[in-house]
C-alpha cells in the first residue's frame, strides 16, 4: 500500500463528512405567540432539541395522528427534555384556523402536550419554513441545525389502522439526536392537506 | 346478508340477459363529491387476453383528486384489486394532471372527470361465456379548501367471450381517448445536469421538434427531485426545449442524486414519458429563448407579421441616416444626379443597389438562421462579435475613406476621374454599395427593429425571411426612389467642382466610422491587438496612397509598375497584420470591461448575471439591466444622454436601485438568452425589475434621463 492510497484512505471517513456539513441547514429563527398569549421564539430554546409540528385540526391526517400517536410522542419527547412546538398556521377563514381559546379547546379535547402551540395565522413561521402539509415535522438539534424534515411516518395514508406498520420517523430522528448519532433518515417527502396558506 | 345477494342475483341476472355480452359495471358509488364506477373499453375479454378497465371518477366543480406524485400535499388515488384466481391487474394509466396552485403549493391533480385505465388480463382457462366480478377497492383523497379521504368498492362484471368482444358502446371511444392521449415513451432523448441551485432538464426528439412548447411543464414521478412550485422556465431549441427546474431533496438537501429523473413532459401538442440521465443538454434542446405567447407582455412592438413587416420597412428606411451609412449613400445619389441625364442607366443603378441590398440582407438572414439552427445562441449583429470582420471592416472603412478623400480610384481608368463611373462599372458599384452598406449598417439596429427582428427570428424561416426581406426593401427604398422618381433627380444639383468638394468633406463621417470600429476592436482583443490593427491600417492608407500615384503616373504615360506592386503588397501585409492581431485577441476580463466602461462618476454598472438579478431581487432592491455592446451606438449614446448624468445617479440612490451591465461585444450564450427571454435577438435592450418582485417593464431603445428616472422611481415603489 502506497503512501498516497494510505493518505486517501485516512481521507475518506473525512470526505464522506463534507456533504453532511454542507447540507446542515440552519433552523431559521421566528418569533409567534402562543395559545396562552406569550411570546416564543426559536432562541430560548437553545440548547434543547425541539420538535416543530404543523396541525390543522381538520385535516384527515392530523387526526389520524391524534388518535393517540402524536400525544404519546409528545409526552415521549417531552419526558426526555424535548421541547414540542406545535404551530397552527391556517389563515383566519380557512380551515384549522386557531385564536386562543380555539387552540385550548382543542388541546383539552385531544390532550395534547406540546410545550407550546403557537398561533401562526399570518402564515410567517409556515413561509419560514416552507412548510406544506399538516402534519409537517422538523426536529432540530442542541446546535440549531435542522437533522430531520418531513412526514411523521413513512405510511402516506389518513387511515388509523396504518398506524400499527408503519416507521415513526420523527421518534427515530430523536432517538438518533439522543444517542448522538446522525440521523439516518434525514428527510421523507411530507404528507398530508396542504397547509392552509392566506393566499390559497 | 340477504340483500347482498340478492343485489348479486340481481346483477348475474342482468349479466346473463345480455347474452352478446356486455360489461356491466356496478352501481355507480357516489360520495357527495365523486361519482366513482369501473368502465371497461372492450364489451368481454377472451381467454388468455388483456382489456382496459378504468376507473372513471366525475368530481363536483371546484374539487380534485391526486396524480401519482401528488406535489407538495395530498395523496394519489389506489387501487386494490381483488381478482379471481389467475386474472391479474397490471399498472394504472394515469392521464396527464393539471397544476392546482395553493398560495406556495403546487399540487398535480384532477378535476372535472377523469379516466384511469387499468390493463386487465384473463388467463387462458378462462371458461368462456362465464361472467367474472372484478372488485376493486379505490382510495382517494378529494380536496377542495379542505380535504377529505374517501373509499369506494366498486364492481365491474366482465363477461367471457371466444375472440375479439369488440368495443364497448358506450365507454369504448372514450377510453380509448384517454389511452391514446396518455403519456407514453415516444423516442424522446432526455438528459438532466445539476448546476447550481437550478436543475437543467433537456428533451428532444420526434413530436418535440417544432411543437408549441407555451405552457410546457415537466411533472416528476418522484416527489423529491424539484421543488414544484417553482417556475419551470422554458427555453425553445431546433430539436426541443430545455425546462430550468429548481431542485429538490434528492438533489440539494442531502439526498442521493437519482441516476434518472423520470416523469412526463407536457406540451399544448401532447404529454410524453421521459427518463432523463445525466449529461451535457446537447446545443439543439435550446438557445432559442421561450416561447412567445408566455412573455407576450413583455415584447411590445411585435404586433404580428404585418405588424412586423411594416415595422422592419420603417427599421430599413431609418438605417439609411446612420453614421456609417449615410456618407456611402449620399455619395452614390450624388454620382446619380450625374447620369440625370440618362434615365434608363439611373434606373439600372437603382434596381442594381436593390438587388445588392436584398442579396446582402437575405445572405446574413440565412446564415443567422442556420447558425442559430445549429444550436449556437447568436442575434442581429452576430458577425460583428467577431474580431476579424470588425478589423476587416476598420480598414475597408478606412480605404472608402481614402478613396473619397480621392487618394485613389476605384474601377474607374484615370481619364474618368471626377467625372462618375462608367455604365458598367457603375452597376457593379451600386451592388456592392448595396452589399457594403448593408454590411455596416447591420449593428445599428434602429428603434423600429428590434420588435420586428425578435419576432422575425422566433418565426419559421420563411416568415423570418419575409421580415428581412422588407427590412432591405425599406432599407434600399430612398435610393431606388430617387432614381425612378424623375422629379426627386431634379430636385439634386446639377453635377460639378462641387461633387468633389462634397464627396472629400463626406470623407469624415467615413474616418470616424473607421475609427469607431477601431475601438470596437480595442474592447475586444485589447491593447496589443489594437497595435496591430493601427500598424495595419498605416500600412493600408500608405499602400493606398502608392496606389493613387501609380494611377497617376500611368496617367500622365509614366511606368507605374513598382508602385502599383508595392502599393498592393503593402496591402497583403496590413491585411496580414490586421488578422494575426485579430486572431490573437486578448480580451479584457469582464471585471477591466466593466470598470473601464463605468458610464459616470456617480452612477457605477456592476457586472450583470441572471443570478444577480434574482439576488437583488431577493433582497428587495430594484435593478436596471443594460444589454450594450461596444458596436452598438444606440447603446453608447443612451449611455452617455440618459445614464451617465448626476440626476440619474441620485435617483439610484435614492431608491437604492442597482445599475447592471451585460455586455454583449463578445459572444455570450447567457446574455443571448437572457435577450430571448425579452423576444430579443439585439442591443439595445433596457429591463428595470420593481422591487416588490413584479413583472419586469422593458424601456424604450432611445432612452432621455426623465424616462430613466421615471421608471426607477416607479420600480421602487
Amino acid at each position: 500500500m502506497s503512501i498516497t492510497r494510505r493518505l486517501v484512505a485516512a481521507g475518506l471517513p473525512l470526505t464522506a463528512l463534507v456533504p453532511t456539513l454542507a447540507h446542515a441547514k440552519p433552523a431559521p429563527e421566528f418569533t409567534a405567540v402562543d395559545a396562552d398569549g406569550k411570546t416564543r421564539s426559536l432562541s430560548e430554546f437553545r440548547g434543547k432539541t425541539v420538535v416543530l409540528e404543523w396541525v390543522n385540526e381538520g385535516c384527515p391526517y392530523v387526526k389520524k395522528h391524534y388518535s393517540g400517536n402524536m400525544q404519546g410522542l409528545q409526552q415521549a419527547a417531552r419526558a426526555d427534555g424535548v421541547v414540542w412546538l406545535t404551530i397552527a398556521s391556517s389563515a383566519p377563514g380557512k380551515q384549522g384556523y386557531f385564536d386562543a381559546p380555539a387552540a385550548k379547546t382543542w388541546m383539552e379535547a385531544k390532550g395534547a402536550r406540546p410545550t407550546a402551540l403557537l398561533l401562526d395565522g399570518d402564515n410567517k413561521v409556515a413561509t419560514l419554513y416552507k412548510a406544506k402539509t399538516t402534519p409537517h415535522m422538523f426536529v432540530i438539534d442542541k446546535t440549531g441545525a435542522v437533522v430531520y424534515e418531513g412526514a411523521i411516518d413513512n405510511i402516506p395514508t389518513s387511515k388509523v389502522e396504518d398506524l400499527g406498520k408503519a416507521k415513526n420517523l420523527v421518534a427515530a430522528a430523536l432517538a438518533d439526536v439522543k444517542a448522538g448519532r446522525k440521523v439516518a433518515t434525514p428527510f421523507e417527502t411530507p404528507y398530508g392537506c396542504s397547509v392552509k396558506y392566506k393566499d390559497a | 346478508m340477504f340483500l347482498k345477494r340478492a343485489v348479486l342475483a340481481l346483477q348475474a341476472l342482468l349479466a346473463a340477459t345480455l347474452l352478446a355480452g356486455a360489461a356491466l359495471a356496478g352501481p355507480v358509488v357516489n360520495s357527495g363529491h365523486i361519482e366513482s364506477e369501473l368502465v371497461a373499453q372492450e364489451s368481454g375479454i377472451a381467454p388468455g387476453g388483456t382489456i382496459y378497465v378504468a376507473l372513471r371518477q366525475k368530481i363536483i366543480p371546484g374539487w380534485h383528486t391526486y396524480w401519482r406524485n401528488p406535489g407538495d400535499a395530498g395523496e394519489a388515488t389506489k387501487i386494490a384489486w381483488t381478482l379471481p384466481q389467475g386474472w391479474s391487474a397490471g399498472d394504472m394509466v394515469w392521464p396527464t394532471p393539471q397544476k392546482a396552485k395553493l398560495g406556495p403549493l403546487l399540487d398535480y391533480a384532477y378535476e372535472g372527470e377523469v379516466f384511469i385505465p387499468v390493463p386487465i388480463s384473463a388467463p387462458a382457462d378462462a371458461p368462456v361465456g362465464a361472467t367474472i366480478s372484478l372488485n376493486a377497492a379505490v382510495q382517494y383523497l378529494v380536496c377542495e379548501q379542505v380535504c377529505v379521504p374517501e373509499d369506494a368498492k366498486l364492481t365491474l362484471l366482465l363477461p367471457v367471450v371466444a375472440g375479439a368482444a369488440g368495443a364497448d358502446p358506450r365507454w369504448g371511444p372514450v377510453v380509448a381517448d384517454v389511452l391514446a392521449k396518455a403519456p407514453k415513451p415516444a423516442g424522446l432523448k432526455a438528459v438532466f445536469k445539476l448546476d447550481g441551485q437550478s436543475l437543467k432538464l433537456a428533451v428532444t426528439g420526434g413530436p418535440l421538434k417544432g411543437a408549441d412548447m407555451a405552457g410546457a411543464y415537466f411533472f416528476p414521478y418522484s416527489p423529491k427531485v424539484i421543488e414544484h412550485a417553482a417556475e419551470q422556465v422554458i427555453d425553445r431549441g431546433p430539436e426541443g426545449l430545455t425546462l430550468t427546474l429548481k431542485p429538490g431533496y434528492d438533489f440539494v438537501g442531502g439526498g442521493t442524486p437519482p441516476a434518472e429523473l423520470q416523469g412526463v413532459i407536457a406540451t399544448k401538442a401532447g404529454a410524453w414519458e421521459v427518463t432523463a440521465t445525466a449529461g451535457e443538454p446537447p446545443a439543439a434542446a435550446g438557445g432559442l429563448g421561450a416561447p412567445a405567447a408566455e412573455t407576450a407582455p413583455a415584447t411590445g412592438t411585435s404586433g404580428g407579421l404585418v405588424g412586423a413587416l411594416v415595422f422592419a420597412f420603417l427599421g430599413g428606411l431609418i438605417l439609411n441616416l446612420m453614421p456609417c451609412v449615410f456618407p456611402v449613400l449620399s455619395m452614390k445619389a450624388a454620382s446619380l444626379a450625374g447620369h440625370a441625364h440618362d434615365a434608363g442607366k439611373t434606373r439600372l443603378q437603382g434596381l442594381v443597389f436593390l438587388l445588392g441590398v436584398v442579396a446582402t440582407f437575405l445572405a446574413l438572414a440565412g446564415l443567422l438562421l442556420a447558425v442559430r439552427a445549429g444550436g449556437a445562441a447568436v442575434g442581429w449583429g452576430f458577425q460583428l462579435q467577431s474580431p476579424v470582420v470588425i478589423a476587416g471592416l476598420a480598414l475597408l472603412m478606412l480605404l472608402v475613406a481614402l478613396n473619397m478623400s480621392g487618394v485613389f480610384e476605384i474601377g474607374t481608368s484615370v481619364q474618368n476621374v471626377g467625372s462618375g463611373a462608367s455604365a458598367q462599372g457603375g452597376a457593379t458599384g451600386a451592388f456592392f454599395t448595396g452589399a457594403l452598406a448593408v454590411v455596416v449598417a447591420a449593428p445599428c439596429t434602429a428603434p423600429f427593429m428590434a420588435g420586428a427582428l425578435g419576432y422575425a427570428l422566433t418565426q419559421p424561416a420563411v416568415i423570418s425571411l419575409a421580415v428581412f426581406l422588407a427590412l432591405a426593401l425599406g432599407f434600399a427604398a430612398p435610393f431606388v426612389a430617387v432614381a425612378f422618381i424623375p422629379g426627386l433627380l431634379k430636385l439634386l444639383p446639377r453635377p460639378g467642382a462641387w461633387m468633389d468638394v462634397l464627396k472629400k468633406g463626406l470623407a469624415f463621417p467615413m474616418y470616424g466610422a473607421a475609427l469607431w470600429l477601431v475601438w470596437v476592436f480595442a474592447q475586444q482583443s485589447g491593447p496589443l491587438s489594437l497595435a496591430h490593427l493601427l500598424a495595419a491600417g498605416v500600412l493600408a492608407a500608405f499602400g493606398a496612397w502608392l496606389y493613387g500615384l501609380g494611377q497617376e503616373r500611368r496617367a500622365s504615360g509614366k511606368p507605374a509598375l513598382v508602385s502599383i506592386l508595392v502599393a498592393l503588397l503593402s496591402l497583403g501585409l496590413a491585411i496580414a497584420i490586421a488578422t494575426v492581431g485579430a486572431l490573437h485577441a486578448a480580451p479584457p476580463t469582464a471585471a477591466a470591461t466593466s470598470a473601464e466602461t463605468s458610464t459616470g462618476p456617480g452612477l457605477a454598472a456592476e457586472v450583470w448575471s441572471p443570478e444577480k438579478v434574482k439576488e437583488l431581487q431577493a433582497a428587495g432592491r430594484p435593478v436596471l439591466v443594460d444589454f450594450t455592446a461596444a458596436w452598438c451606438v444606440t447603446c453608447q449614446v443612451n449611455e452617455k444622454v440618459a445614464l451617465s448624468g448626476s440626476k440619474v445617479a441620485d435617483a439610484f440612490k435614492a431608491q437604492n436601485a442597482v445599475y447592471l451591465k451585460a455586455d454583449w461585444t463578445n459572444r455570450d450564450p447567457v446574455i443571448a438568452k437572457a435577450l430571448a427571454q425579452f423576444n430579443r435577438v439585439g442591443v439595445p435592450l433596457y429591463v428595470v425589475y420593481p422591487k416588490n418582485g413584479g413583472q419586469p417593464v422593458i424601456l424604450p431603445q432611445l432612452l432621455t434621463e426623465g424616462l430613466v428616472i421615471e421608471a426607477i422611481e416607479k420600480a421602487g415603489q
